[in-house]
């Protein structure tokens, strides 16, 4: 006769499987699904049945369940959100064509595949966040915020790319720094205006303390600072100040 | 007045859910044994399987939750129990007159010259 205790340790570790599946069907069906579970393997203990081939069937049969909802909801995260999807595909495929059709008549303009790969990404990437981050609120002030902080960092990320700010050498790898204050921030703050506005005076004073660390630590001419310390400083003044201008819509919008 | 068809055909497990609701409610647990004593054995769902089927159903308006009681033959714990509703009726209705409509027909053809198990 199967052991008392083998019934609930089975039961213990069908729950926790539960878990995997999305939170509303979980919140709905955990509890009959845990007790159906354990009304089967109470069954097979009576029966004198060992349980390990019920459970592993049971789990398996779950699992499968698992992956099915799991996919059937990603799609329908997928569906609900097309829009926000398709506009900055679109609007990404019509700015590329302006390169690949300026290709056709200069020799200027030359793109690499990998060039158009990188901000291809780089533009879809800004023009989603963007959709996906002001579905969140109706405020004019915040979705301002949004597009201000959004196009800054999408220059900023640009800029560094095409030519670097301080020269165009691997010490503008120190500007990724600004990128995960405001990255890391949104998240933590889960996007609410007022934690924005906290994080995006965080990424301002990140952009003023960049060039800083890098001349302490680089002053010229150990590195090339082109087109001069004076410009650098005040490119990245600008920089801070549109995050800054940013942090202050969020901090009105807080406000609202 | 015609049997609406457009949930027509059903998985093998919505129609046998459909069967084992059919004549009362019962709990998920409940379905499951109902199930297999319908189909003598050849039919076994997991709760997996069972739960997404219910869960499937219950959006196309098929079944809907009952009152969550106790089943005196079990034990104290309150169950949610699940119930067919006027349209799961209906498609039921429709998916055993589209198998009624096939057996005649294989009849006609002499396809099928022996009563299957089920009666039909």
């Amino acid at each position: 006769m199967a052991s008392d205790r083998t019934p609930s340790r089975y039961r213990k570790l069908y729950a926790a499987l539960l878990r995997f599946y999305p939170k509303p069907y979980r919140t709905r069906y955990a509890e009959g699904m845990e007790q159906t579970f354990s009304d089967l393997s109470r069954e097979h203990a009576e029966a004198g049945e060992r349980l390990l081939p019920f459970a592993l069937w049971a789990f398996t049969d779950t699992f499968i369940g698992i992956l099915r909802e799991n996919v059937s909801s990603l799609f329908s995260i997928l569906t609900m959100h097309a829009k926000n999807i398709l506009r900055p595909a679109l609007g990404s495929a019509l700015l590329l064509l302006i390169p690949l059709i300026a290709m056709q008549y200069t020799r200027e303009v030359n793109w690499t595949g990998s060039d158009f790969a990188f901000m291809g990404i780089l533009l879809f990437g800004t023009g989603l966040a963007y959709e996906l981050i002001i579905a969140r609120s109706r405020n004019t002030l915040y979705r301002w915020a949004v597009a201000i902080g959004i196009l800054t960092a999408f220059l900023l990320v640009w800029v560094n790319a095409a030519v670097g700010i301080i020269g165009d050498g691997p010490v503008n790898l120190l500007y990724f720094a600004v990128i995960a204050v405001g990255g890391l921030g949104a998240i933590i703050s889960r996007f609410q205006p007022r934690g924005l506005a906290i994080t995006l005076f965080a990424a301002a004073l990140t952009q003023l303390l960049v060039p800083v660390i890098a001349l302490i630590l680089w002053a010229p001419p150990a590195i090339d600072w082109s087109p001069g310390v004076l410009p650098v400083f005040m490119l990245n003044a600008c920089f801070a100040a549109m995050f800054a201008g940013a942090g202050w819509l969020f901090w009105h919008a807080a406000r609202a | 007045m015609p049997i609406p068809t457009h949930h027509t055909p059903l998985t093998p497990a919505v129609l046998h859910i459909l069967l084992a609701l059919s004549a009362q409610e019962r709990h998920g647990y409940g379905i499951m044994k109902q199930v297999e004593e319908d189909s003598q054995g050849k039919v076994k769902m997991g709760p997996g399987t069972l739960y997404g089927s219910i869960g499937r159903m219950i959006d196309a308006g098929l079944i809907r939750e009952s009152d969550k009681k106790i089943d005196p033959e079990m034990d104290d714990e309150r169950r949610v129990y699940y119930v067919i509703t006027a349209v799961g009726k209906k498609a039921l209705a429709a998916e055993l007159q589209r198998y009624d409509d096939v057996v005649t027909l294989a009849k006609t053809k002499t396809i099928l010259t022996f009563t299957p198990a089920y009666g039909f």
